[in-house]
């Protein structure tokens, strides 16, 4: 692979993960915003293998593809699950709207540019002028986190932070080892486990997943 | 020399022993077993800082211990003071427990028992540790142990937990500021070792800002006013040997800190440094001993008096640093000779005082000293031992006290040669306290000793009084021993303690010899004193028993005014007896009188009852704790409106700050 095309991939793969990431925002249908995971996994897959294609190395490869299966297949999965479950296909009214939202989208992506201009400064290189991206999904997967009211969306926000902390881990190191990111993701898939156990619960219990109406719980 | 080494890791090692004993060994006679090690520790220990006075000295280097920054002792003649002190208070300390914990009466559980000895340990540690970290951790493992050992009796006492709280948050404070003073030194010196730190260049602003937040850190806890408030709490509802240990031992390393980072690590100061220690000291010597003369309580008493003492050591190491720095080697040497006796001397009087008033609360089950009395038949060891104690403690000459403040005032009396208005000044004014803190001191243990054990017993308590098991009476007495010992002959301390003062002041021309008074008009003779006394008193008492044996003795009732028999309840009490003085320090100590009476049935002439409560509150604690505890509180309830339970508000909380702190240190950048 030539370095031109190399550089051409490596950023499409990383548009394809912002623009995953961003569409989340704009989407209320629980059930698109799983595909859209889905599709950020894939993208996050195919990242990795780009960078294992460029340094001819087997064993990055082998973890772009399980990072890839976990990710666009496992996790989504078990989502859908919950979801046909759960019952509720939409979000509801979400604490700032979908606009506003893909406002401070925008604001944050310029946030994460500002804060690793020293990074990209240390060692510039088509990987490292990646990593805003990376931050920018992390931020944008916080917000969902915030401003998302189905325990669903929560899930989904917090994957999508993780997500970019493994995307930065892979633009910023030249690989992370197998054995790392093995326990990594089966951290993430146990933690996904539990939320979905802890979804059903409180479905089940309180016959919604809006954690807002959570609230009297408190002391 | 290797020798301070082998006794220092051998007292060390028979700590982790009779710690290990206390969670391993059986449940019955495990006190004693614990004990009886923790006696070999002390001993251990004291021997290994009297050797280390001696001039040896012992290095070690472990970096294995603590990750990365390793662990760093050293133990030079100053430390070796403050663990000799260590060691022989933990004898004393430990026989007593053994006989404590009998009977149910004190804690025998597997975490106090075995957190004695690690106490002990990390105050055997503290003054040994050579670099910021090793520092730190040992100084934090004291607070912790000790913290433990403060809520032993907590299941018995509601007011332990209380306590404690106040202990912890005041310890902890006082460990921030330490911390916060000492990492700045370090990171602008370079390195975090005692050599490094002793060899740095820094700026005379970062100098004060570390000797100032340092001397917080320590003074707290020496429990110098006004950062005591946890003292007059902590010390009585711990049990009495820990109180023992605590105050005999524990507030010292404060004194230390002071003397360690002020004028070893940093090598002195502006004099503003060391008046700052001498006001700070002249402030806790009259604020302690005047709360202890009205104090009622024994044990607060004598936590109270443990202020007024650490007031005075300060006050020595003040006028020490203020000599030092206007070049006065020979007068700094001798203000210090005398700060670092008394620290042994206090040490040894308090430990007797401590232990003695155990012994009366395990007795008598009450610490207060209005429902005491008559216990002099019934404990009569008790007695004895309190009131040798007691006459160290007041500074009169027989006792060893006395000794050091004389010291100390010769010091400060000298000081007529330093020019400047300090010398003048603030050298006279700190005479008139010492002067002033030494004639209270003598009405506190008056009080104590006099309406603790004298006359008739106030309570039935008092009355069924037993004297405590052997264990305890030895303990008290060998510390007793030391009071006296020190009391005699003080000639053979005071050379002693020539080596760790030159250890630390310049000691530019300043030989061993010119840290004795040269003859002149301060020189006394303790042990001369003592026999003249001793030959004063027989002959007054041979000359009353030649003019009594003369007439016939005959039998017949006292002169009670008519109203006979005289009852307890006609004796003097502690508060009576403290009340003139208390009249005397009206305005400083602005004690609080409620009269409540109750009429009988509608007259205004026949009254029912009359209810009289008298408490002198400590008025530092009103002004400047309650206000601020008031404002916490105000904050903690304020703030509970920010978390209203909503996951979101939660998540938005961290959101915001983090964004926050990127935007900011995007700005930055």
């Amino acid at each position: 692979m030539t370095e031109a095309i190399y550089v051409q991939l490596l950023y499409l793969a990383c548009g394809a993960f912002l623009l995953t990431g961003v569409l989340v925002l704009w989407r209320r249908d629980l059930s698109a915003i799983i595909r859209l995971f889905a599709l950020q996994g894939l993208a996050l897959g195919a990242l990795i293998l780009v960078l294992a294609a460029y340094q001819r190395d087997l064993a990055l490869a082998l973890v772009g593809v399980g990072v890839g299966g976990l990710r666009a297949g496992l996790l989504p999965y078990v989502m859908r699950r919950a979801l046909a479950a759960a019952g509720a296909h939409r979000e509801t009214r979400p604490l700032v709207n979908a606009a506003t939202s893909l406002l401070v989208a925008a604001v944050l992506a310029m946030l994460a540019y500002a804060i690793s201009r020293p990074l990209t400064q240390l060692a510039p290189g088509p990987t490292i002028r990646a990593v805003p991206v990376a931050l920018t999904v992390l931020l944008v997967g916080f917000f969902v986190l915030v401003t998302r009211r189905r325990a669903l969306s929560q899930v989904v926000g917090f994957l999508l932070m993780d997500n970019a902390i493994t995307a930065t881990a892979f633009l910023t190191t030249s690989g992370v080892p197998l054995v790392v990111e093995l326990g990594v993701s089966l951290d993430v898939l146990l933690a996904v486990l539990v939320l979905y156990t802890l979804t059903d619960r409180i479905r089940a219990s309180f016959g919604g997943t809006d954690l807002d109406e959570l609230r009297e719980l408190h002391d | 020399m290797i020798l301070v080494g082998v006794w220092y890791v051998a007292a060390l090692s028979a700590c982790a022993l009779a710690a290990l004993a206390a969670v391993l060994g059986p449940a019955r006679g495990r006190p004693a077993l614990v004990g009886t090690i923790t006696v070999g520790a002390g001993a251990l220990a004291a021997v290994a800082g009297v050797a280390a006075m001696g001039g040896g000295g012992w290095q070690a280097w472990l970096p294995e211990v603590l990750p990365l920054a390793g662990v760093r002792l050293a133990i030079d003649p100053l430390s070796g003071v403050f663990i000799a002190v260590t060691g022989a208070v933990t004898s004393c300390a430990a026989l007593y427990g053994v006989g404590y914990a009998k009977d149910g009466h004190g804690p025998a559980g597997r975490v106090t028992q075995a957190a004695v000895p690690l106490f002990v340990a990390s105050m055997l540690l503290v003054p040994a540790a050579a670099s910021v970290s090793t520092l730190l951790l040992t100084w934090e493992l004291m607070a912790i142990t000790s913290l433990l050992l403060v809520l032993a009796e907590h299941r018995r006492r509601a007011a332990v937990g209380e306590a404690a709280l106040w202990y912890a948050v005041m310890t902890h404070l006082g460990l921030v500021a330490i911390l916060s003073g000492l990492f700045a030194f370090a990171a602008s010196a370079g390195g975090e070792s005692f050599a490094q730190l002793r060899a740095a260049e820094l700026s005379p602003a970062m100098r004060s800002a570390v000797f100032v937040a340092t001397f917080v850190g320590f003074a707290s806890k020496a429990g110098i006013v006004p950062l005591h408030v946890w003292l007059p709490r902590a010390h009585p509802e711990a049990p009495s040997h820990v109180s023992a240990l605590m105050s005999a031992a524990m507030v010292n390393l404060g004194c230390y800190g002071i003397l360690r980072v002020g004028l070893d690590l940093l090598g002195g100061g502006p004099a503003w440094w060391w008046l700052l220690v001498l006001a700070a000291g002249a402030v806790s010597a009259l604020y302690g001993i005047l709360h202890a003369v009205v104090a009622a309580d024994l044990k607060r008493l004598l936590a109270y008096s443990t202020t007024e003492n650490m007031g005075l050591v300060l006050i020595g190491l003040g006028a020490a640093g203020f000599f030092a720095t206007a070049g006065f080697d020979a007068l700094a040497g001798v203000a210090l000779t005398a700060a670092l006796l008394h620290v042994v001397n206090h040490a040894a009087f308090k430990t007797v005082l401590f232990l003695a008033a155990g012994s009366v609360l395990r007795a008598t089950g009450t610490r207060d000293l209005d429902a005491l009395g008559g216990l002099r038949t019934r404990m009569p060891y008790t007695t004895g031992l309190f009131a040798v104690g007691a006459l160290c403690a007041s500074a009169l000459p027989p006792g060893n006290a006395f000794i050091s403040e004389w010291l100390l005032l010769q010091s400060l009396i000298q000081s007529g040669s330093v020019s400047g208005l300090a010398g003048v000044v603030l050298m006279p004014l700190a005479v008139a306290v010492i002067a002033l803190s030494a004639g209270l001191a003598v009405a506190t243990f008056v009080k104590a000793f006099g309406v603790g054990f004298l006359a008739r017993p106030r309570s039935p308590a008092a009355g069924a009084a037993r004297e405590s098991p052997p264990a305890m009476v030895g303990g008290m007495a060998l510390a007793a021993g030391c009071c006296l010992a020190l009391a005699l002959a003080p000639v053979l301390i005071v050379p002693a303690l020539t080596r760790p003062v030159l250890a630390v002041v310049a000691g530019t021309g300043v030989s061993a010899r010119d840290l004795i008074l040269a003859g002149g008009a301060g020189a006394i003779s303790p042990t001369l004193i003592a026999a003249a006394l001793v030959l004063a008193v027989g002959a007054v008492l041979a000359l009353t028993r030649a003019v009594m044996v003369r007439r016939s003795r005959r039998v017949a009732r006292l002169w009670d005014c008519g109203a006979g028999p005289m009852s307890a309840r006609m004796e003097y009490t502690a508060t009576s007896f403290a009340e003139p003085l208390q009249r005397v320090f009206d305005d400083v100590l602005a004690p609080e009188n409620d009269v409540d009476v109750t009429p009988a049935r509608e007259s205004a002439y026949l009254v029912r009852r009359v209810a009289f409560h008298a408490r002198v509150p400590d008025r530092i604690e009103r002004r400047l704790y309650d206000p601020l505890l008031a404002v916490a509180d105000d904050v903690g309830i304020r703030a509970r409106r920010l978390a209203n339970g909503s996951v979101h508000r939660y998540l938005a909380f961290g959101f915001c700050v983090l964004t926050g702190a990127l935007v900011v240190l995007a700005v930055i950048e």
